[in-house]
């Protein structure tokens, strides 16, 4: 997880989401559905956006896992893009969001408005913040293609 | 505490302008040995200056997105002269030093209910440190003046920061009522301002409720009564404390509902224990609630006496017999949840001799209720940390979920923290009530709206009696109400208030008793109220073949007036009107092609500080599947904008919201139970439902009008103005579904 490598001695059933959370103590992934509904867990499985609830540890073992905590800190495109655009209201779907958002731009790095709309549309966002958070994707795009 | 009722709340946001508690010395804390630092300036509750320059200020909202933690602090900061750079903040908790300020967050009231207090607060902080200033100088403290965070004396550029100062500022008088800004000359307050908690957030920093740890701590999740007032009868625990990880089985009786808790060493265990309860539960007398028969029967209510005359001006009832032409429809607004994304939680440490609680709350005052009720401790004997929260919208003015951590964490003698998931969450909260609002209008013969009569089961939404310790399940009868009992708390918004010109206007409340528990929801009765006020004026331009706007821009009339206590200016309701027409194209053909296409407008002046209105464009396909709501104008007057990004953060939330509950939803209750579990069938708008918005923020300096649930109940009849322009068919229930439409073109 995020570079380093832990041991757990839990039940294998155990989603990874609560793994990282009351384990390993990293509290930036969120529950919100324990369905894999509203992405709220979000963190990244080998570069993919997975659903950290819907992951058991035993599948998630020998993987190489990335939660918000461990990306640059506060200096991914996205971060600073969605700083720039002040996204977050509440901001508790927002670490889901941003990497959703980095998943989407390590696949596809000049994403149109149709693949945005896509890869972010199966996340909550009770505030509503899909405004912003589209034109933050925009603006972290042409930052990394720059 | 003294329970914060509706009609309190109301009046304390209308007089928050009082700078009362200015004089609030701390001299009974330094008596108490509770000040660690006496040479620290406490000018009042609100800030203190350090002597190494530290100003650490004191929040007294609660954060939940709508960015108090930001805005309010820069209230304090502009009149202070304060340097931000050097800014703590602190979340102000329950307690002797914020005796008598109000810890609640609710109605819109965060900046237009402390605009004058905190910018008093930091007023009198600036005028005794000058005054310090300028006896050390011996010169007159006319002739000095703040500016980042220090005292110059003009004449000879002399300069004292705030800190040197803080003793001597000290022992000045406290100036009762010192000299506020012009707004013009603000330096902070109006610009735009980002959000001191964005760093953390979008680094996952940022702590919420469920984010708590404390040493020692364990999980609790808990199954609840599944029927509204459902008893726990008995349980067998047995199975589930075999589970690896689990400690305890309980009862919970401190809830909204009756339950069985499973308390275990993670959140994932206590979770999956739950499945392992055995439960018998009494399903009591409400197991046959059905919210289709409950909606269908509301109409009825509409016709009995069982009402409250909440305004009345002229003589409707005649005039309306008298009118040249009438019209009635009725219209309904279905269940809704508040269905924020961080569920319910709270951690609670309960000793013998005192208690600590974090919990993400819109209310200390409700939160310390429910501690002193379950712990059976004093006030001074328990501490309350509010969290961040992952949404509010209403759901956090209730403690419920913390009277469970306390009653659990009591018993087992450990911290606990109660996590509710998503089905808990969705299935056990306090609704948006259903109402059924029938408006009947009288036109003159030029076809002018001259009588209205607007009912509404507007359901009683004084609310906070629900939670006042009172058992709402219970054999004991609410009290009977006073006859002014919803006019005096300006109720049914949106229906007292209606901001037309109306020569004969009654309005009336009907009081439907329900099993729900009802709370209020992000604007509270507007949605339903403004849903069918505002599609009733569409429905009379139509049946007198005017123009939308014209016609509503005929019905506002001109000046300003009181209604009660509400001051209305119709000068700046037309003018959100004509501005929101002019940039949404009102007059343009829309483009011509395959799609139905149609726009509608709809506006609202929530408490008569904000006024909004909204156009919206939708699309269709010809059989009426696939809406789309292509665009969204908002026009905004919300007097002085105190911080710009706030403001258009919260109309772009405000419509989402809208969006939500127009095109989505709702809420149903089979057999006494809700039967949606979750995001997959209570449903919210996510991005690709989010129109092209065009918002645009006047530029005022009138007082702040409040912002966070104005931009909501505008979206809904501005839609069904729209489809109804687009297709001809005229929904008068939400939400607006392809199944709905085509239900009600084939009638």
């Amino acid at each position: 997880v995020n570079g380093r490598l832990h041991a757990l001695d839990i039940d294998p059933g155990t989603p990874l989401l609560w793994a990282l959370r009351d384990h390993l103590h990293l509290y930036g992934a969120k529950y919100g559905c324990g369905i894999g509904l509203c992405g709220a867990c979000t963190v990244l499985v080998d570069d993919q956006a997975v659903r950290a609830c819907r992951l058991s540890v035993a599948d998630a073992a020998g993987k190489a896992v990335t939660t918000i905590e461990g990306l640059a800190p506060g200096r991914e495109p996205v971060q600073l893009a969605w700083q720039a655009l002040q996204v977050p209201q509440c901001g508790y779907c927002q670490p889901g969001m941003i990497m959703t958002a980095a998943a989407l731009l390590l696949r596809s790095p000049s994403p149109s408005d149709e693949e945005i709309t896509e890869a972010m549309s199966g996340s909550v966002c009770r505030c509503g913040t899909f405004d912003r958070m589209r034109r933050a994707i925009r603006r972290a795009a042409a930052a990394e293609g720059s | 505490v003294t329970p914060i009722t509706r009609r309190a709340f109301l009046s304390s946001s209308a007089a928050a302008g009082c700078g009362l508690l200015l004089a609030l010395r701390i001299p009974e804390l330094e008596a108490e040995g509770l000040v660690e630092r006496p040479a620290v300036f406490e000018p009042n509750a609100y800030l203190s200056i350090a002597p190494d320059d530290t100003i650490t200020i004191f929040v007294i909202r609660h954060e939940m997105g709508q960015g108090v933690r930001t805005l309010l602090p820069m209230m304090i900061a502009e009149e202070l002269e304060a340097n931000p750079a050097r800014i703590r903040l602190e979340q102000a908790v329950t307690g002797p030093r914020f005796a008598g300020i109000r810890l609640h967050t609710s109605g819109s009231g965060s900046s237009r209910g402390t605009y004058e207090t905190l910018r008093s607060a930091g007023a009198a902080a600036r005028e005794m440190l000058v005054a310090a200033a300028a006896a050390r100088w011996s010169v007159p403290p006319t002739s000095c003046h703040a500016e980042s965070s220090m005292v110059v004396h003009g004449a000879t550029g002399r300069r004292l920061t705030f800190g040197q100062l803080a003793d001597a500022a000290a022992a000045q008088p406290v100036p009762l009522e010192p000299r506020l800004k012009d707004p013009a000359d603000f330096r902070l307050l109006g610009r735009p301002m980002p959000r001191v908690d964005g760093p953390d957030i979008v680094t996952g920093r940022a702590r919420y409720g469920l984010d708590v740890r404390v040493p020692n701590m364990v999980y609790a999740s808990i199954e609840r009564a599944p029927v509204l007032g459902g008893r726990l009868v008995r349980f067998d625990g047995s199975r589930a404390v075999r589970r690896p990880g689990v400690l305890h089985v309980m009862p919970v009786t401190s809830g909204i509902q009756q339950g069985v808790a499973v308390v275990a060493e993670s959140t994932w265990a206590a979770m999956s224990a739950r499945r392992e309860l055995d439960i018998a539960w009494d399903h009591g007398q409400h197991r046959d609630f059905d919210s289709e028969r409950f909606i269908a029967d509301l109409p009825g209510w509409l016709e009995t006496d069982a009402q409250f005359v909440v305004r009345h001006e002229g003589d409707a009832r005649t005039a309306l017999r008298a009118a040249a032409r009438r019209h009635g429809a009725t219209y309904v607004f279905p269940f809704q949840a508040h269905a924020p994304l961080e569920t319910m939680n709270c951690t609670a440490d309960v000793r013998a001799d005192h208690a600590e609680f974090w919990v993400p709350t819109q209310t200390q005052h409700r939160c310390m209720e429910q501690a002193v009720k379950v712990t059976g401790l004093p006030e001074e004997r328990i501490r309350i940390h509010a969290t961040l929260m992952g949404g509010g919208f209403g759901r956090r003015l209730f403690a419920d979920y913390l009277a469970e951590a306390a009653q659990i964490s009591k018993v087992i003698a450990r911290p606990v923290q109660v996590v509710w998931t998503r089905v808990d969450e969705t299935r056990h909260g306090y609704f948006q009530p259903s109402t059924a609002e029938r408006l009947e209008g009288g036109l003159d013969g030029n076809g002018r709206l001259v009588a209205l009569v607007h009912r509404t089961s507007a359901s009683d939404l004084t609310i906070y009696d629900i939670h006042g310790g009172r058992d709402i399940y219970g054999s004991e009868p609410p009290p009977a109400k006073e006859p002014d009992h919803y006019s005096s708390g300006l109720s049914p918004w949106g229906a007292f208030d209606n901001p037309y010109d109306i020569p004969h206007l009654r309005v009336d409340a009907a009081d439907v008793p329900s099993p729900v528990p009802y709370g209020p929801w992000r604007a509270v009765e507007y949605p339903s109220t403004v849903f069918a006020r505002e599609s009733f004026l569409d429905e009379l331009s139509q049946l007198t073949g005017r123009d939308p706007l014209e016609y509503r821009l005929d019905a506002i009339g001109e000046g300003e007036r009181m209604i009660g206590p509400i001051p209305l200016d119709r000068g700046r309701l037309r003018h959100v009107h004509e501005l929101a027409a002019e940039r949404a194209g009102w007059n343009r053909p829309l483009p011509q092609d395959a799609r139905l296409r149609g726009r509608g407008i709809a506006a609202n002046v929530y408490h008569g500080g904000s006024y909004i209105a909204q156009v919206a464009e939708v699309s269709l396909a010809p059989d009426l599947t696939d809406l789309r709501v292509e665009r969204i104008t908002c026009v905004i007057d919300c007097g002085l904008a105190l911080n710009p990004l706030g403001v258009t953060g919260q109309a772009e939330s405000g419509i989402a919201w809208g969006l939500s509950y127009t095109l989505l939803g709702p809420i149903h209750f089979r057999e006494g139970r809700v039967v949606e579990r979750g995001y997959q069938d209570f449903r919210v708008v996510a991005m690709d439902r989010m129109p092209e918005l065009d918002l645009h923020v006047i530029a005022s300096r009138e007082r702040p009008g409040g912002f966070g649930e104005h931009p909501v109940p505008m979206v809904a009849p501005a839609i069904a103005n729209a489809v109804f322009a687009a297709t001809g068919v005229r929904l008068r229930r939400l939400p607006i579904t392809p199944e709905a439409l085509r239900g009600a073109a084939s009638d």
